[in-house]
């Protein structure tokens, strides 16, 4: 019996585009937001909307948005440029401005591109790439005064500290729900699953916030009616797989609903379109320092390189989530062009590898045409594990 | 039958042998006999793909033999592979760098700072004796092997696999992790997997998006800097001052002071002095950076400019140049086309936005040399937006005469790649002038099909 939430949830997004035009019309404005650092309660606080933008899977549109960008830039940049060109998307459309990060040098040089063929405004907010370091922490907090500044010129009004602690406030609790809601996804008899959480976490990107957060208690109400104390461990038989890499936006499904057709169960993922950005960020102090430290003292983005293996938190959280959701493999997904996590591949493979854990690199783009082989490589990965736990159980009874 | 090499005439020796020793970093001196030995009798045995007629030999500057300082950036090429192994049996220290970068911290701290694309000929040269064929196949080999280890979309790889494998002897891999590159910072990453241990990891983090007015970032990119500084000295054990780096921005404004003289001089000329590779080997001299060794570019950037301002004067023609070649302004990353190719076709490079966005940035020299170094990185034109950029390129191709743009860029560059539609929009827009954009093949292989197309855009001209 599926969660009845859910349904609403799918409801709601269909009416969102029409709610923003209507928002707008009242004077509202919407920012488009993109960018692993992007401090989105500060965007929030200065009462815009903030609509994350975040699609892919559509080759046509990465087709076009090479014409712009080169045929060279990551799938999900070219498609995010393709869809700025053609701006059919409801939620482009509805955007007044943009708010980028250069975290990765990809979503920073779309910036520019958009800015400069589609005429649209953004604004920037670097990063540094030695983040761990004190001094850019400092810098840090210097550009996100000058991030907030900038986003208040163009709502017009100062920046409100109770503003922004309800915000902060909200979020928390967002992020705090999902985290209940993304236990249960992993648990035997899962009454919801990896790919229903996975859509809920990416509806947040687009509802509104205070309308979303109700929507998660209800879910999670709905969750904790039917399993009071879900238990993370396998099924007989089950394949569970653990989806870590370059992200994959809305829109782009191919190497999820290739998991699930060869019988692999997704039981968790570490991607930045996913539960990721919403773990571990504590935000100590009501200002946008305070914001933007909590973010950027979060699990890193691989976009920011860590130059020691030992101690890079990126690795650690991806072995404490392996840990947790009991995952006996790991698809480390690449889309082509994206360096932050294509050098890495090779590595994070040895590293798991020392932890008796497999991973499968699927190196792809929005294109079909490598379906087929996706498929093959996925299915005969997801059936070694299966052997492979089915022979564990064996041994242990 | 062996392959036809090219060999310099004696003709030319007297006139050769009348030129200036060049002076090294350690005071040692190499004469004109020296290096005419070298060029004439060691070199060709030692690397005979550097003296073979070959289509594909990208370089011809070497064959200008009445221009002696053309010969001798070809001595100083074909022996960096010696020198640097010799600095290390000295025990000097190299640090591993970025391109497009200036390297003044690094000479401050008595620490040899090389691109990708010297750490690559360092280990090139280790070789004797291969053809231009065998010295591709052995490239492609290591290159496959480093593909391996970190990814087949990296535009290049820093020569890390010999670096882990421990076959170059670099002690610290410490690049500016500048706008221009998608990857340099994530190859720097990669050494913290491979096996040697030895070597010292830092990025020197250059804050992006118009910078440069921004106080904090200047101060954020300055205490990188002051971090730099120190990791070179801990593998030194020396102590750098700020007097050692006011000292080594004074020699290399000395350098970029004289490069951009002397390119500037190429450029007042009606009649291109001197060949593509030529122009490019003698202006990049100015970053003092190119061979290894800061006073041995300089002793020869100096001579190469009165020998310039001569043939200026005289109306000289560089070699092999022919009569109104169509000139050619590129842009893009860490790469260029084949100059005597082009040549052939009938064109000749006038100049690049990539070596001469640094060499054209001199550096404050009165006041903290931290600060001052920082502020004038990150107005580095070429790190710049778009609007920014295209502006400042527009100049140098107005400069330059320049009758068309080519932006050309490397395999896996998703930075440079990405904005190359727009900087050559504006230019178009601007100037009239026609562009093209190319997108070099995997593995940056110099292939036909990439002559093909530029001799095709010449032709249009
Ligand atoms: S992280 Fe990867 S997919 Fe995301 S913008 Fe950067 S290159 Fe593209
Ligand atoms: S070609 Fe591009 S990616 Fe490669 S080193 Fe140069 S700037 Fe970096």
């Amino acid at each position: 019996m599926s969660i009845k939430t859910l349904e609403i949830v799918r409801k709601r997004l269909e009416e969102r585009p029409e709610e923003l035009r209507e928002a707008r019309k009242k004077g509202q404005k919407v920012v488009g937001w993109t960018g692993y650092n992007v401090p989105e309660e500060i965007i929030h606080a200065l009462g815009f909307i903030p609509v994350r933008i975040a699609v892919g899977g559509d080759d046509r549109l990465v087709e076009v948005g090479a014409r712009y960008a080169s045929s060279k830039t990551c799938v999900f940049i070219r498609e995010i440029v393709g869809a700025f060109a053609e701006n059919e998307d409801p939620y482009i459309q509805q955007t007044d401005f943009l708010a980028f990060d250069a975290t990765c040098l990809q979503n920073y040089r779309a910036a520019e591109v958009i800015e400069y063929f589609f005429k649209k405004d953004v604004v920037v907010l670097a990063v540094p790439r030695n983040f761990a370091e004190d001094d850019a922490k400092t810098y840090f907090v210097h550009e996100a005064n000058e991030f907030t500044r900038l986003l208040e010129e163009r709502a017009g009004i100062a920046l409100d500290p109770a503003r922004l602690a309800e915000s902060v406030a909200l979020y928390n609790d967002i992020r705090k729900t999902l985290k209940s809601i993304y236990t249960f996804q992993a648990a035997k008899d899962n009454v919801i699953s990896w790919e229903e959480v996975y859509d809920l976490i990416q509806a947040g990107e687009l509802l509104d916030k205070h309308e979303y957060l109700s929507l998660l208690h209800q879910t999670l109400a709905e969750l904790k009616e039917r399993h009071h104390n879900p238990v993370i461990e396998s099924d007989d038989g089950d394949s569970r797989i653990f989806i870590s890499g370059s992200l994959i936006p809305r829109g782009d499904r191919k190497l999820i609903s290739i998991i699930n057709s060869v019988g692999g169960r997704i039981v968790g993922d570490d991607l930045w379109s996913g539960i990721l950005p919403h773990l571990d960020l504590d935000i100590k102090e009501i200002s946008p320092a305070g914001v933007a430290l909590g973010y950027l003292n979060r699990t890193p983005h691989a976009a920011l390189p860590y130059l020691n293996l030992e101690s890079d938190r990126r690795l650690k959280k991806l072995h404490e989530l392996l840990s947790q959701s009991k995952a006996q493999g790991v698809i480390y997904h690449t889309l082509r062009y994206c360096d932050p996590f294509t050098f890495k591949a090779k590595e994070t493979k040895n590293v798991l590898a020392k932890s008796g854990i497999p991973l499968l690199e699927i190196h792809t783009e929005y294109a079909g045409s490598d379906y087929e082989a996706m498929k093959t490589r996925v299915e005969a990965f997801v059936e070694m594990i299966r052997i492979k736990s089915e022979s564990v159980q064996e041994e242990a009874a | 039958m062996g392959k036809q090499l090219f060999r310099y005439s004696e003709e030319n020796k007297e006139r050769f042998l009348d030129s200036e020793n060049i002076t090294f970093n350690d005071g040692s001196v190499v004469t004109p006999e020296e290096i005419w030995h070298y060029l004439t009798v060691e070199a060709p045995v030692k690397y005979p793909s550097a003296f073979e007629i070959n289509l594909y030999q990208g370089n011809r500057g070497s064959r200008d033999e009445t221009l002696p300082t053309s010969l001798k950036t070809r001595y100083l090429g074909l022996t960096f592979s010696a020198r640097m192994e010799r600095a290390k049996d000295n025990g000097k220290s190299i640090a591993f760098i970025q391109g497009g970068q200036a390297v003044d911290p690094y000479t401050a701290a008595d620490t040899i700072a090389l691109r990708p694309g010297l750490v690559n000929q360092w280990n090139n040269g280790l070789e004797y004796g291969n053809d231009i064929n065998k010295e591709n196949l052995r490239r492609k080999k290591s290159k496959e092997k480093a593909f391996h280890d970190m990814s087949f979309e990296a535009c290049q790889t820093g020569g890390y696999e010999h670096v882990q494998a421990g076959n170059l002897r670099i002690d610290v891999i410490a690049p500016y992790t500048v706008l221009r590159c998608s990857d340099v910072s994530y190859g720097v990453e990669a050494h913290r997997h491979g096996p040697n241990k030895d070597v010292k990891l830092l990025n020197v983090d250059f804050p992006l998006r118009n910078q440069a007015d921004k106080p904090w970032a200047i101060e954020y990119f300055a205490k990188n800097l002051r971090r730099l500084v120190q990791t070179l000295d801990e593998v030194t054990g020396r102590t750098t001052t700020e007097g050692d780096l006011l000292q080594a921005i004074k020699l290399h404004n000395e350098g970029r002071r004289l490069g951009t003289e002397l390119a500037e001089l190429w450029w007042s000329a009606d009649i291109p002095p001197t060949n593509s590779d030529d122009r490019a080997s003698l202006v990049s001299l100015g970053n003092l950076e190119t061979h290894g060794d800061v006073q041995a570019s300089l002793s020869v950037l100096k001579e190469a400019k009165k020998f310039i301002a001569e043939r200026v004067k005289n109306g000289v023609k560089g070699h092999a140049v022919i009569d109104n070649p169509k000139r050619l302004f590129i842009l893009g990353s860490c790469v260029g086309i084949n100059g005597s190719r082009s040549e052939d076709a009938g064109a000749i490079v006038v100049g690049r936005d990539d070596q001469w966005s640094h060499c054209s940035s001199l550096v404050e020299e009165e006041g903290d040399p931290y600060y001052n170094l920082a502020k004038t990185t990150l107005e580095y034109p070429y790190e710049q937006g778009i609007e920014k950029r295209a502006q400042w390129t527009i100049e140098q191709i107005k400069k330059s005469r320049a009758d068309g743009v080519i932006f050309i860029h490397n395999w896996g560059c998703n930075t440079q790649a990405a904005i190359s539609r727009p900087i050559v929009d504006i230019i178009k827009r601007e100037t009239g002038i026609p562009t093209y954009i190319h997108e070099r093949d995997l593995h940056g292989l110099r292939d036909e099909q990439e002559q093909n197309r530029v001799n095709a855009f010449i032709e249009m001209l």
